[in-house]
């Protein structure tokens, strides 16, 4: 063995340790938690359950594939959603990395970097395969079923592993420059949080907008159309070329697709690695915190008037400083972006759901910019705050101070102006107190939900390392938030339009019943976080 | 608080971790207007029972009282106790300034009321020029100091301290331990746990050894320092007894 094999192969075997270690601590923080536990079986019941709904359509493709026309298009068709979902493993893994926690500098001044890029690559990767792979099995259990043996599926897992492959490595590579770029960038948060969302949404119109033209309306994605969308037919192809031993013709472009994903597979699997290790030895991000802000501000008029207005103010404070407080909030935009894709074929629409919608939106903000993870968003200065207030009454409150200002924020001050274009002035009178209302409620419900499933836990999303609140409240809000908005629109809108005293009479008691479960809210907090201790967080 | 009334007394305290014991049975009596220095090896139960005595965590046995408050009554504790835990409780976002007047405004201390206070102290610690900086910019020893003036700023009866010269220079070390003998002279009582000896035995008036959750001594540094074998300084003696206390215990 020369000194480059025996330095290659000490390298390999300091990732393989990283990977083993952080897989087994991955398995017992999982296992060490009865909640997290079910919450992970559950993940993976759905990754079974999904691919399950899909079973008419497996066993179908393989019934094809065994005795029928072979479906070349539809496994196209399944190698790009397969090409998808490696890309979105792959981008998660680089985009969200801490700087190896709080054991980096033990890991970093242990092993040389490289070891330390592929070890956290392999431990990500093998993360994310344990929940599509099971998914993937159900769904080959359903071709192998279809086709009455094991070939088909065979070779369509074979197949499918180098496009696996190629989604991860290119999403990762995506998400490392998206990292790099984000840290990088020595501009204020607000700049970075906007450019980011700015991206966003071009990829998302742009995608929306692509898909129009390429895909037929009438088809519904057929897999029959796929030929219309790039790069439909080099994935026929390569397709083609794994259905080979079934009969399927084998083209050159096959093999030439095939050799470009071995190579495109390897040299981004070596950028990849070479960037996030310049990463890891250059440090960038220890000081991505922005530039510093000097000077103190004191506590404006109307907040400085009770103790949970000043507390309300600094939470405030805090966001204007570091967008990043926000950061369990990207789910709005992105139901946002969803709920407005119409307005790509027809911009009027905007003008029609934009006035209710940023209503909604705003009542959403108003409960989760502060309300979802009440004090355990506080987790580290709890020994502070457990010892300073007599009652968690003005922290709570406080923090429905703090999002009912950025609601209104956006419910009035931008939802007003908006209704005026396209709707009566008593409507949007009518829509303002509604904001005014929703907004309250939306906090006080939050604070219920947040405390039911507090998350003291820090833990990275968005490239973001907090205690964020639990994903399922957030969706849960997010989701019933949306759906309780609009039903407080269509009563409002019935009112006005069609009978006042019958709209008016729906829309009292859909009051009273979202201000009852807003109060339930607000005193189930109180009461949770009353007991609460460093024992029982 | 008069001097001659007992500013934390402790009976029978007790704190079970599943089949671990923090504490065991403590018993206390820490004089008002004094400097109580505690001691202990690693483990030996210190920070739970300043969490026990600050409201923090709940004993599962036993009982115990802060300026005559029961350590459970956290909304009559706070306004007898200020607390400087091992990792200083600071929102990073903010200035140095903005945290002291949040602490404040945490205790529904009007700001005016403490600021001469807060801004004495800051001054004292060489703090003054960086109090509008954003925490997340200081260095461990000005968010330590920062921590301190927060736990203190509002006159408590009783002041907890978990290692407050951690990550100090030798100066703001010298500073703040001149600081802490100020505290007592209005007649504060300051509860100092650390591992720095030589801190204890120049400062503190009273001494307590703890070790395995039990405290196994107590006296005066210099009587502690006499009593043993050793006839050293403080830190001999705090070796014999824990040694003693090992032994004993095996």
């Amino acid at each position: 063995m020369t000194g480059t094999d025996s330095a290659d192969s000490e390298m390999l075997q300091a990732a393989w340790t990283l990977t083993r270690t952080e897989l087994r601590t991955t398995v017992r923080h999982v296992s060490g938690s009865a909640r997290r536990t079910v919450s992970n079986g559950l993940l993976l019941l759905l990754a079974v359950g999904v691919p399950l709904l899909m079973w008419g359509q497996t066993t179908a493709f393989g019934r094809s594939a065994a005795s029928g026309p072979l479906p070349i298009g539809t496994l196209a068709a399944s190698y790009l959603g397969v090409c998808s979902a490696g890309g979105y493993l792959g981008f998660v893994g680089g985009f969200n990395q801490s700087r190896v926690g709080v054991v980096g500098p033990l890991i970093r001044t242990s092993i040389p970097p490289k070891s330390v890029s592929i070890g956290r690559f392999a431990t990500r990767t093998l993360e994310g395969l344990a929940v599509l792979g099971p998914a993937g099995l159900v769904l080959l259990a359903g071709v192998g079923v279809g086709a009455g043996g094991p070939l088909v599926p065979t070779l369509t897992g074979i197949g499918a592993v180098p496009i696996l492959a190629l989604g991860v490595v290119a999403g990762r590579l995506a998400g490392d420059i998206t990292r790099y770029g984000n840290e990088r960038l020595q501009v204020s948060l607000w700049i970075r949080a906007g450019l980011y969302i700015a991206i966003l949404i071009v990829i998302f119109v742009g995608t929306q907008a692509a898909l129009r033209v390429l895909v037929e309306p009438e088809s519904g994605f057929d897999p029959r159309s796929i030929g219309a969308l790039l790069p439909g037919e080099p994935v026929q192809a390569y397709a083609a070329l794994a259905f080979a031993p079934l009969g399927a013709s084998a083209e050159v472009l096959g093999g030439l697709v095939f050799g470009a994903i071995v190579v495109g597979v390897t040299l981004g699997f070596v950028a990849a690695i070479r960037l996030e290790t310049h990463m890891l030895v250059s440090d960038i991000g220890a000081d991505s915190g922005g530039p510093s802000i000097e000077g103190t501000d004191s506590v404006p008029f109307g907040f400085d008037r009770t103790p949970s207005g000043r507390i309300a103010w600094r939470y405030l404070l805090r966001t204007r400083r570091d967008p990043r407080t926000l950061a369990h909030l990207m789910p709005v935009l992105f139901g946002a972006l969803g709920m407005s894709g119409t307005a790509i074929d027809d911009p009027n629409t905007l003008l029609v759901i934009g006035p209710p919608g940023t209503v909604i939106a705003g009542a959403i903000l108003a409960g989760g910019a502060f309300c979802l993870n009440p004090l355990g968003d506080d987790q580290d200065q709890l020994p502070l705050l457990l010892t300073s207030v007599p009652t968690v009454g003005p922290l709570l409150r406080g923090r429905m101070l703090g999002g009912i200002a950025i609601g209104l924020g956006v419910a009035i001050g931008v939802g007003a102006p908006l209704g005026l274009v396209a709707y009566s002035p008593a409507f949007v009178l009518g829509q303002s107190l509604l904001a005014v209302f929703l907004t309250l409620v939306a906090a006080g419900t939050a604070l219920g939900l947040g405390a039911a499933v507090p998350k003291f836990e820090r833990r990275e999303y968005m490239s973001v390392e907090r205690a964020h609140p639990s994903m399922a409240i957030t969706f849960a809000f997010f989701i019933g938030g949306m759906v309780v908005g609009a039903i407080g629109f269509v009563l409002l809108w019935v009112a006005l339009t069609e009978t006042l005293l019958g709209g008016s009479l729906f829309l009292l008691g859909y009051g009273v019943v979202l201000g009852l479960v807003a109060a339930a809210g607000y005193w189930y907090a109180d009461r949770r976080f009353r007991a609460l201790s460093l024992d029982h967080p | 608080m008069s001097a001659d009334l007992s500013a934390i007394t402790a009976s029978g305290l007790t704190k079970h971790y599943g089949g671990t014991t923090a504490v065991n049975g403590l018993d206390l009596d820490v004089p008002g207007g004094i400097v109580y220095g505690f001691l202990g090896p690693n483990g030996a139960g210190k920070t739970t029972t300043m969490r026990l005595l600050t409201g923090l965590i709940e004993p599962t046995t036993g009982d115990g009282f802060v300026d005559g408050v029961h350590c459970t009554d956290r909304a009559a504790l706070v306004d007898h106790i200020g607390l400087l835990p091992e990792e200083p409780p600071l929102y990073r976002e903010l200035t140095g300034r903005e945290q002291l007047h949040f602490a404040a405004d945490l205790r529904n201390v009007d700001w005016s009321e403490v600021e001469d206070r807060a801004l004495e102290l800051a001054d004292a610690l060489d703090l003054t020029a960086d109090l509008d900086r954003r925490i997340d910019g200081y260095s461990k020893g000005m968010k330590q100091k920062t921590a301190f003036i927060q736990a203190v700023q509002h006159h408590p009866a009783v002041v907890f301290l978990d290692e407050p010269t951690s990550g100090l220079d030798p100066r703001a070390a010298k500073t703040l331990r001149e600081l802490i003998v100020e505290l007592t002279a209005g007649e504060t009582t300051v509860f100092l746990s650390t591992h720095i000896l030589p801190v204890v035995e120049e400062i503190a008036d009273r001494v307590g050894v703890l070790y395995d959750g039990r405290l196994v001594s107590e006296g005066s540094p210099d009587g502690l320092a006499d009593a043993g074998d050793s006839e050293g300084d403080l830190e001999d003696a705090f070796l014999e007894l824990t040694a003693d206390a090992q032994s004993a215990w095996q």
